[in-house]
């Protein structure tokens, strides 16, 4: 079966520290993939490394069938992957709307000529653009909907949350990588945020997911199966009720008796 | 060239590589400790040059006249004064803004640097003309030979070279110098071990200030002369070293300095027919090594985190 | 589907009678001398300007011009020629105006820099000085039509400021500080040091002409004599209401979002594609070149420039008007620049202190209100669109 996402010998080091160490992760097409670990085992610093943040000193990451080892992050992105980060990255001065135009940078024409030019033509793909975000959000929460062009500064953390992912989604990426995005909500709210992701899943059937999270109940719900890092490496992979059991797995959180 | 024309660039050399270190090491601090460009910092050292000058004024006007005394007093007054001019500039412009975009703060020291450009300016007796600055060390030199050493010259680096190691000294050695340095790596974890942030941001300040008063009486001493627009380009070229030494590192700030100063006097020589292209010279390096290398030859802290 | 724009919702009047009354306020300004005449002006607007803040009459102001831009644009146009019809004989208050608009272009385009791309630009007095002294050299000793000269000093500026900003187009923003800052500083020494273009003392510029006829040159309408100034003043006016046109479209569209994208977060911007260098770029090649061309355009009408017209002291003047307007807000900056401007040469007793006065009142401005005198609203890409 081959793999959307696949990282072979993944290293990546800080200083003194081994962020990443050799580190092997398929991720395959169209499920949704959990990624655990007690802090500090590099699973975001995955994140940042596939997105092109960081380099690797040294393995290879390939998407696609493409290398993308060294590729900057807009080629990643143009390339299909998109993000949300952990401390969530919204411009908080700008409208919803612009915030999730960001997301949507391949699909806009950014001609000088077209932008200060040709207005009637800017304000149809205004209007389509306008529409397709609203459609996108209304999934999430109709409420945001009616308010497209408040600044996202006084918005709650859940709502931010939401059109963070939108912003991830809006350009139709082929992999979906989540960031801890139930960091700072309640239950309750990480529930209703998830059924939201799995309802976007339904209605684009091809998009791939992986998602780091500490809420295990959620990654017990929503994926297909987790891969587990400690210290940087791969310790366990499987459905979750699997690695729950896993003996290394249960040292690496808890530690050893 | 002879060997006297050429130890007279060398010694020029050291002695604006030795003034550029001391201003370049007092950006370094601030940015280390508190993530900042204090822009004001160049002007700091004019208001502690005047300072200097004013209280040597005042002194002879009542009839002191030992020039040790006089020395003396001046660098006391003009340290005590600027150290506590950058804990003002601390307390009451920098930590207000730090929740603010770091470009606030930016603009703010600039701002203030024009104030006490300003000031000097219009409030100094005739600021706006340069005023002479008294020579009050030792005016003999060093025979050996084929050159002259001047002995003001090597006062004046020893000085500098003392200072820096002490302040080397007091970082690695003292239980301040660990705070100083712990607030720089991590300010929430020095907190947490119940280190005085705000306590430990002033005293970098006052440090940072102190070691610009000192510059500029150097300057003065060396120049005979100070004006009030002196500490715009000093700050511009201390920052630039400190930038391509690398930010938050002293050895950065000490290399910057003496590269410039190097670059200086290679452009004074290699282009002698206008001074002023020296600086071009200088600055048109330095940009390229900021292009080269953006993070400084010596690693510059990252603060950023994703 | 077009039906989707409905009809505005915020009246004209609000827009209109604030415009009204700052034009009658400013003529009255601009016509004193008596500086206890000036002093009690000033009082007034101070007072009339609070008195409006706590009886809500500034909101309905800001909603009106946000939405009814266009109408009050014209509006704001006339206003501009009612003044300049009043003083058509004055040459020294013409003047002064010229120079606010010219100022206030030159702002607007560090504002696409600075406001809208977070490029930090410490030498706009420097890029404007270049537009001038290219009116000046190519004016002096070539033959090349004006309106291209202009041109000229706007590619100029633009060019020389690509090369300023490339080796540090992938740091931090100190970087953009630091280098403008030595390039303000050096360009000033340059310029006292050749002679060829002038030395410290400067050098003549020529008047403009055009097809013929000279702008330097007083004429009549009917039996009523006109100052020379109002030549300039119709190319100035045209001058900064296309850069105001350029700057409101600029900063409604794609690509005004991508400038707030790379300025609010570099990071995030290039996981979604932005490729930050080309936009960092091309704000500062449009912002230099409306720079440029207004600095073109006041070599002229000042007929001559000097090296000290042009200093950093000058550069922060501009940031300041920034700062004071309201980052990213055209109409801030037009107020802003006329109460830098325009203050000092009324009031002769702070001429010599207005750079102390104006870096203390940014001070003042960002510790206690850092969004300026008009914050900049969220973006509209199209005033009285509603969904």
């Amino acid at each position: 079966m081959t793999c959307l996402l696949e990282a072979r010998g993944l290293t990546r080091r800080f200083g003194g520290v081994v962020a990443l160490d050799n580190l092997d992760l398929a991720v395959v097409p169209n499920e949704i993939m959990g990624l655990i670990g007690p802090n500090g085992s590099g699973k975001t610093t995955f994140f940042n490394v596939v997105t092109g943040i960081y380099g690797a000193h040294g393995g290879s990451v390939t998407f696609d069938g493409a290398d993308i080892t060294r590729a900057s992050s807009r080629a990643v992105y143009h390339a299909g992957v998109s993000r949300t980060f952990q401390r969530s990255r919204l411009s908080l001065p700008l409208s919803i709307f612009d915030n999730i135009m960001i997301g949507n940078h391949k699909r806009l024409n950014q001609g000088l000529w077209f932008n200060l030019v040709r207005r009637g033509e800017f304000e149809r793909e205004f209007e389509d653009n306008y529409a397709a975000a609203r459609t996108l959000i209304e999934v999430f929460e109709p409420r945001l909907a009616e308010r497209m062009f408040e600044p996202v500064a006084g918005l709650p953390m859940i709502d931010r949350r939401r059109i963070e992912i939108c912003r991830a989604l809006i350009s139709q990426p082929k992999l979906l990588l989540l960031d801890e995005p139930s960091a700072g909500m309640t239950h309750d709210e990480t529930k209703e945020l998830m059924d939201d992701i799995l309802q976007v899943r339904e209605l684009n059937r091809s998009l791939t997911i992986v998602i780091v999270e500490h809420e295990m109940g959620l990654i017990e719900r929503i994926t297909d199966r987790c891969v587990v890092l400690n210290f940087g490496r791969k310790i366990a992979e499987g459905p979750y009720r699997q690695v729950a059991v896993d003996r290394q797995v249960q040292e690496a959180y808890l530690g050893v008796e | 060239m002879d060997v006297g024309l050429l130890t007279q660039y060398v010694m020029n050399g050291l002695m604006l590589g030795m003034m550029y270190t001391l201003v370049a090491v007092g950006f370094t601090l601030f940015f280390g400790v508190l993530d900042i460009i204090k822009f004001s910092h160049g002007d700091v050292l004019t208001v502690g040059a005047f300072t200097a000058l004013a209280t040597y004024i005042g002194l002879r006007s009542v009839g002191i006249s030992s020039t040790p005394l006089l020395l003396l007093a001046m660098l006391v007054v003009a340290i005590l004064a600027m150290a506590a001019l950058g804990m003002l500039i601390a307390r009451y412009l920098v930590m207000p803004l730090r929740s603010a975009p770091p470009l606030n703060t930016l603009l703010i020291t600039l701002m203030l640097g024009t104030v006490l450009r300003e000031m000097v300016r219009l409030f100094y007796p005739q600021g706006a003309n340069p005023k002479p600055f008294p020579a009050l060390l030792p005016t003999g030199s060093i025979n050996l030979g084929q050159f002259n050493l001047r002995l003001d010259n090597v006062i004046m680096l020893a000085a500098g070279v003392t200072i820096i190691i002490g302040l080397r000294l007091l970082l690695d050695r003292t239980k301040l110098g660990l705070a100083i340095r712990a607030v720089a790596q991590d300010e929430e974890t020095a907190r947490t071990m119940g280190i005085n942030f705000t306590a430990i941001v002033l005293i970098t300040f006052a440090i940072g200030s102190a070691l610009a008063a000192v510059a500029g009486v150097m300057n003065g001493l060396y120049y005979n002369e100070i004006n009030f627009g002196m500490g715009l380009l000093l700050g511009v070229i201390g920052f630039s070293a400190a930038i391509i030494g690398g930010l938050g590192s002293i050895y950065g700030a000490i290399l910057g300095g003496f590269l410039f100063a190097a670059l200086q006097t290679i452009g004074a020589v290699a282009l002698p027919f206008a001074s002023a292209y020296k600086d071009v010279f200088a600055f048109t390096v330095v940009i390229a090594l900021m292009a080269w290398r953006p993070t400084g030859l010596i690693q510059e802290k990252i603060s950023e985190r994703v | 589907m077009s039906e989707v724009r409905q009809k505005p919702r915020a009246p004209l009047l609000p827009g209109v009678v604030a415009l009204a009354l700052s034009t009658v306020y400013l003529i009255a300004l601009l016509a004193v001398e008596k500086q206890p005449l000036v002093i009690g002006l000033l009082a007034l607007a101070v007072v009339a300007v609070l008195a409006a803040h706590y009886m809500d009459w500034l909101n309905p102001v800001a909603r009106s011009f946000a939405e009814r831009e266009g109408t009050l644009s014209v509006y704001a146009i006339l206003a501009a020629c009612v003044v300049a019809a009043f003083f058509h004989d004055n040459h020294f208050v013409l003047l002064l105006f010229v120079t606010v608009l010219l100022y206030t272009v030159a702002t607007l385009g560090l504002n696409i820099e600075f406001g809208y791309a977070g490029v930090l630009n410490f030498a706009g007095a420097s890029f404007f000085g270049i537009g001038a002294y290219t009116s000046a050299v190519l004016n002096t000793y070539t033959a090349v039509p004006h309106l291209l000269v202009l041109l000229i000093g706007g590619m100029l500026a633009a060019l020389i400021g690509s090369l300023l900003l490339l080796p540090v187009l992938r740091t931090r923003g100190h970087y953009a500080a630091l280098v403008t800052i030595a390039f303000a500083l050096l360009l000033k020494t340059f310029l006292e040091v050749n002679d060829v273009l002038g030395g410290p003392q400067g050098m003549q510029v020529k008047g403009m002409s055009i097809l013929g006829w000279s702008f330097n040159d007083n004429f009549e309408v009917g039996k009523i004599e006109m100052s020379f100034y109002l030549n300039y003043f119709v190319v100035s006016m045209l001058l900064l209401c296309g850069t105001f046109v350029l700057v409101r479209r600029l900063e409604r569209s794609w690509i005004g979002l991508n400038l707030d994208a790379v300025r609010l977060d570099e990071t995030a911007a290039s996981c979604f594609g932005l490729d930050i260098a080309r936009w960092k770029i091309t704000a500062f090649v449009l912002g230099n070149f409306v720079i440029g061309v207004a600095g073109a355009l006041f070599g002229m009408v000042g007929g001559f420039v000097a090296p000290n017209n042009y200093t950093f002291a000058d550069s922060l003047i501009m940031v300041s008007i920034l700062l004071l307007g309201g980052i990213g807000n055209p109409w801030g900056l037009v107020v802003a620049t006329f109460i830098v401007v325009v203050l000092p040469e009324k009031l002769q007793t702070i001429q010599e202190y207005r750079f102390l006065l104006y870096a203390l009142i940014v001070i003042m401005v960002l510790l206690f209100r850092p969004e300026g005198l008009l914050p900049r609203p969220v973006r509209r890409y199209f005033p009285g669109w509603r969904a």
